[in-house]
């Protein structure tokens, strides 16, 4: 939990905080867990992430950067890590393997960076509109892919 | 604005996309019909191995401390609970006399930190019904393999392994003697956990096992491709 926070925050302070909020999250929201809807994996990993999409939101992310981390990794290699340990047989990496280069980078970082679409055409240098065109149709190819 | 379908919507609430009145407006939706939240699970679910591809990092020792005291803080208001027949119901816990909490809180966050910490499906081996130990060419023993019949492997690693940065740890096996390697998965973060195969038949006794280096990804032929880091036979254990 701890590490998908840190991926999308880049900052262990702030990872840490998230994780903490999570917990406090997870226990005051324990009656709306509902089995029947999904697993507790899930269900914790998406009030994780919602709390650090909500985190970055509401912060300028320039000024949340450590600069003392900056240089540790670098968007890229995240974004390729995170890809290459995804297995060759796992459905996600086939279908995303099928996706058009431009596309399947939009939609990583924004799942595992939690950059907006604003946010991914600043650091691919194109057009917002062109962003999401390549996420909307990225997702399209990837539910047909995965259904 | 409604001529994106609701898909399309629900995906974008899954990447993180969507703005904060989208997310409440789906979020609406899905209390309302359970085929929507049904859609919006299985749309989380196909993205969910982005998520174990993160460092496993430690959480903090005084972390359950800063839980509790954040609990503390804040008292809920315990309006919003409102409650089904399918739901858990951890609410009597939570209105509780506060001296219990923290035995509570200890019993969630202990349950919690094993789940999260372990690598979660850890937890998950029923169990094994046999066991082998990987040794290395030098045969020290590398890596600690159980396994199941509901083809649930755990792997636990017995020393920290230098994976070339441009290469990953593979688990095999050899469900049948003279057949061919099945792959059980990779350890992408080089940390011990638990991988799951459907289709194998339950494993047996002297059935091998091997961890190789294969090209990121796995290996591009789905055979065994690496030089080998460890290897062994499972043997049934006495109980």
């Amino acid at each position: 939990m701890l590490g998908v926070a840190r991926r999308m925050l880049r900052r262990q302070d702030l990872a840490e905080d998230a994780v903490q909020e999570s917990f406090v999250l997870v226990w005051r929201k324990s009656h709306q867990f509902d089995q029947s809807q999904g697993q507790a994996k899930s269900w914790l990993y998406t009030i994780l992430r919602n709390r650090c999409l909500t985190l970055l939101r509401h912060n300028d992310r320039e000024i949340a950067l450590d600069p003392m981390e900056a240089e540790t990794a670098s968007d890229d290699a995240i974004l390729e890590l995170a890809y290459n340990r995804l297995e060759r047989t796992n459905d996600l990496r086939v279908c995303l393997e099928t996706l058009e280069p431009n596309r399947r980078m939009a939609i990583i970082s924004s799942y595992v960076l939690g950059y907006s679409h604003g946010e991914i055409a600043g650091r691919m240098g194109a057009p917002l509109g062109s962003v999401k065109a390549w996420v909307r149709r990225g997702l399209l190819t990837l539910r047909e892919c995965l259904s | 604005m409604t001529d994106r379908s609701l898909s399309e919507r629900i995906d974008e609430v899954v990447l993180g996309l969507a703005s904060e009145t989208e997310m409440a407006e789906i979020e609406a939706l899905c209390a309302a019909d359970a085929d929507i939240a049904a859609q919006l699970e299985r749309a989380r679910s196909r993205f969910a191995a982005l998520d174990d591809t993160a460092d496993i990092m430690p959480l903090p020792d005084d972390l359950w401390q800063r839980v509790e005291t954040s609990l503390d803080a804040k008292e809920p208001d315990g309006s919003s609970a409102a409650q089904s027949a399918d739901i858990i119901k951890l609410v009597p816990l939570q209105k509780a006399v506060s001296k219990w909490r923290a035995t509570a809180l200890s019993g969630l966050a202990a349950a919690l930190l094993l789940a999260v910490g372990l690598g979660w499906s850890l937890l998950n081996v029923a169990e094994p019904t046999i066991i082998a130990v990987l040794l290395d060419s030098q045969g020290q023993p590398i890596a600690l393999v159980e396994g199941n019949d509901n083809n649930k492997t755990l792997i636990t690693l017995l020393e920290n392994a230098r994976v070339p940065d441009d290469r990953v740890m593979q688990v095999w096996t050899k469900p049948e003697e003279d057949g061919s390697p099945v792959s059980l998965g990779l350890l992408a973060a080089a940390r011990s956990r638990t991988l799951s195969v459907d289709g194998l038949p339950p494993p047996r006794a002297d059935q091998l096992y091997e961890i190789t280096y294969e090209p990121l990804g796995g290996s591009p032929t789905n055979l065994p491709t690496g030089p080998i880091l460890g290897k062994g036979f499972a043997k049934l254990p006495v109980y």
